[in-house]
């Protein structure tokens, strides 16, 4: 018997019970659809993280006043941090290439003429833009001359820019913040948003001495941003600048820590962390829907067997042989596995999509980041896996049948 | 044709009891002959039926078909000998109810080892039994008569020289089990062994050769002249 006729014999099968059919199906069809959806939402997470990686820094650690787990920048009373700290790290520990501290003010109201809009306003030295490998789109940056003189000068983030001036050229025209004009001289590249899922270009950057003494009177500093030569000296760095400030700061291990150390690898481990355990319980649960699937599809397929015992012993009657029926039930458990996998498949592509868009859209409440990414792999997964159900569900009902004694079967 | 030599059958029903149906049989038949089985129900006669079809093995005896020993086949052979040198009518038609008067009557075919058109045999087989205009329906919709003669068009499909026919007309009005007779008749006239078991004295007049039977053995078997 040609395989062509031993598909065509097991498709006339199913078609004529088509209810039972699809029951058999939909195990195999929820199970290949929750794998699928989960593998293209991963991998999608995937790419966001590293997404994130790359706009926090890969060459990057930074130094945080404050302590506790938490990311972003810090509570303003938080005055743990100081430039001799940001010195300290600068003088002994090597391999460090730009350093970087500045102050972190959230929600400033920055003022152009009856215009207004909120920001950051980050006071900076002039190795900011190198600490961040931050340029400018155009105009110059906050200069040591800036720092020394504490000069009235800033440099606007693309939002900011964009709220206040539109299309209009900023470089050169004032704005007020907390009630000092300052003049713009520059304008940030566009960075998008951060790992936190800020938009980092909502922000004003004036000179670090002008936003301590001038602005807010302060003699801290938010937070030390270093960047790394190379990336395999991240942990290192990381470790020893944990224990130079513990040391200036007299803490002692079981003591908390009144600063954070982070770098991109420790930001992109606990995103992965969260999704990995997220994925492996889906997983699981995909599997599951899957092994029950098979089992609904052998029980099935056992009653079918007896209850279309006239029709084996019909076609044993007209020569099928024991070997023909075999194929023909365990072609039927194929079929049944195999197209509710494909279509499994192309269902969870579509899930995976509409909850990528649900989630950036916003309709799911907060606007979150989760795309999700089409690839072969589900398609090979859950072909691989109906193919493996579709034989192991249907191998003794397949059996069964063929075994059948054709004098028995044919009296029904 | 058909040999039979001290054909016995043993059922074992229930526990130890066991039931012999055949008794030893003795029986030739030669290419192109009509024979009728005739016989009480339940005595056997189905037996025998599956014996000669190779449907079912004797439990002593010998039986050649053509010049084969039946007893030295395998499952395959024997289901190919079946697909390719009996064809079968029952009393209850056997049709597959979901499937059309022509996929019906395609099954044998997709069980040959030869790759033939299905759709075209199967419709000159339909055509040759008078249904070449029903062959889309399924078999709910045809009458008895007309199933009867879908299945002995099945029966015909892969041109066997034998046709084993169990009571097929049984469950026919007198029309209808006229015009199934008057096929059988025919399809002799073309050279075909007609083998058919039936207790209906007036069916089994119409062949040229009766078989009787009682408590699994042959009482008698006369011949008459062609009709």
């Amino acid at each position: 018997m040609t395989l062509s006729r031993i598909i065509s014999e097991s498709l006339k099968g199913l078609s004529q019970y088509k209810m039972r059919t699809f029951l058999m199906m939909l195990g195999i069809v929820i199970g290949s659809a929750t794998l699928t959806t989960i593998v293209s939402i991963s991998k999608g997470a995937q790419m966001s993280i590293m997404k994130n990686v790359k706009n926090f820094g890969p060459n990057s650690v930074m130094v945080t006043a404050g302590g506790g787990k938490s990311f972003g920048p810090p509570d303003e009373r938080t005055t743990t941090l100081t430039l001799e700290d940001a010195q300290a790290i600068k003088d002994s520990i090597i391999g460090i290439r730009y350093l970087a501290p500045f102050t972190v003010h959230l929600e400033q109201n920055i003022i152009r003429d009856n215009l207004n809009t909120t920001s950051q306003v980050i006071g900076v030295t002039a190795e900011w833009m190198d600490a961040w490998q931050w340029y400018l789109e155009k105009g110059d940056f906050i200069s040591d001359e800036d720092n020394a003189g504490l000069a009235k000068t800033c440099v606007l983030g693309q939002t900011v820019a964009k709220e206040l001036f539109g299309t209009d050229n900023p470089i050169g025209e004032t704005v007020r913040i907390n009630n000092t004009s300052f003049k713009i001289i520059g304008i940030l590249n566009k960075r998008g948003a951060s790992p936190h899922g800020m938009d980092m270009d909502r922000r004003v950057v004036v000179p670090l001495t002008t936003a301590m003494k001038r602005l807010f009177n302060i003699t801290h500093v938010g937070m030390i941003r270093l960047y790394i030569d190379d990336q395999a000296r991240l942990d290192t760095v990381t470790t020893s600048v944990t224990t130079l400030l513990r040391e200036r700061h007299h803490i002692t291990p079981p003591q908390e820590d009144d600063f954070r150390v982070t770098n991109s690898m420790a930001v992109a481990a606990t995103v992965k962390g969260v999704s990995k355990t997220l994925t492996t319980f889906l997983m699981l649960l995909a599997a599951t829907s899957m092994i029950v699937g098979g089992i609904v599809i052998a029980n099935i397929m056992f009653i079918s067997v007896n209850e279309r015992k006239r029709e084996i012993g019909i076609r044993r009657a007209f020569g099928a042989r024991a070997r023909d029926i075999m194929n023909q039930f365990l072609g039927e458990a194929l079929f049944v596995t195999i197209s509710g996998g494909i279509a499994g498949t192309i269902l969870g592509f579509m899930l995976a999509k509409g909850l990528a868009t649900a989630s950036t859209t916003g309709i799911m409440g907060k606007k979150t980041m989760m795309p999700a990414v089409i690839s072969w792999e589900p398609f090979a997964l859950a072909f691989l896996f109906s193919v493996l159900i579709g034989v192991l569900a249907g191998v003794q009902p397949a059996r069964k049948a063929a075994a059948m004694d054709p004098v028995e079967s044919i009296r029904g | 044709m058909i040999a039979l030599r001290g054909i016995t059958k043993t059922y074992r029903k229930d526990g130890a009891l066991e039931v012999q149906v055949l008794k030893g049989i003795d029986l030739d038949i030669q290419p192109g002959e009509f024979v009728a089985i005739m016989a009480p129900s339940g005595m056997g006669k189905s037996t025998l039926m599956n014996i000669i079809g190779c449907l079912d093995k004797p439990s002593a005896g010998q039986y050649l078909l053509d010049t084969i020993a039946v007893d030295s086949m395998d499952d395959d052979d024997l289901s190919r000998t079946r697909n390719k040198k009996i064809g079968f009518v029952f009393q209850s038609f056997n049709l597959l109810p979901k499937l059309t008067a022509l996929a019906n009557v395609e099954l044998p075919l997709v069980y040959a080892v030869d790759d033939v058109d299905m759709k075209a045999n199967a419709t000159t087989a339909l055509n040759a039994v008078g249904l070449g205009d029903r062959i889309n329906h399924l078999p709910s919709e045809l009458s008895g008569g007309q199933q009867q003669r879908v299945a002995i068009a099945r029966a015909l499909v892969n041109n066997p020289a034998i046709i084993l026919a169990d009571e097929p007309t049984g469950n026919l009005d007198s029309v209808a089990s006229e015009e199934v007779m008057n096929i059988f008749k025919q399809l002799n006239r073309d050279g075909r062994t007609i083998i058919l078991v039936t207790h209906e004295p007036d069916v089994a007049g119409q062949a040229a050769r009766t078989i009787w039977m009682k408590d699994g053995k042959i009482l008698s078997d006369e011949r008459r002249a062609a009709l």
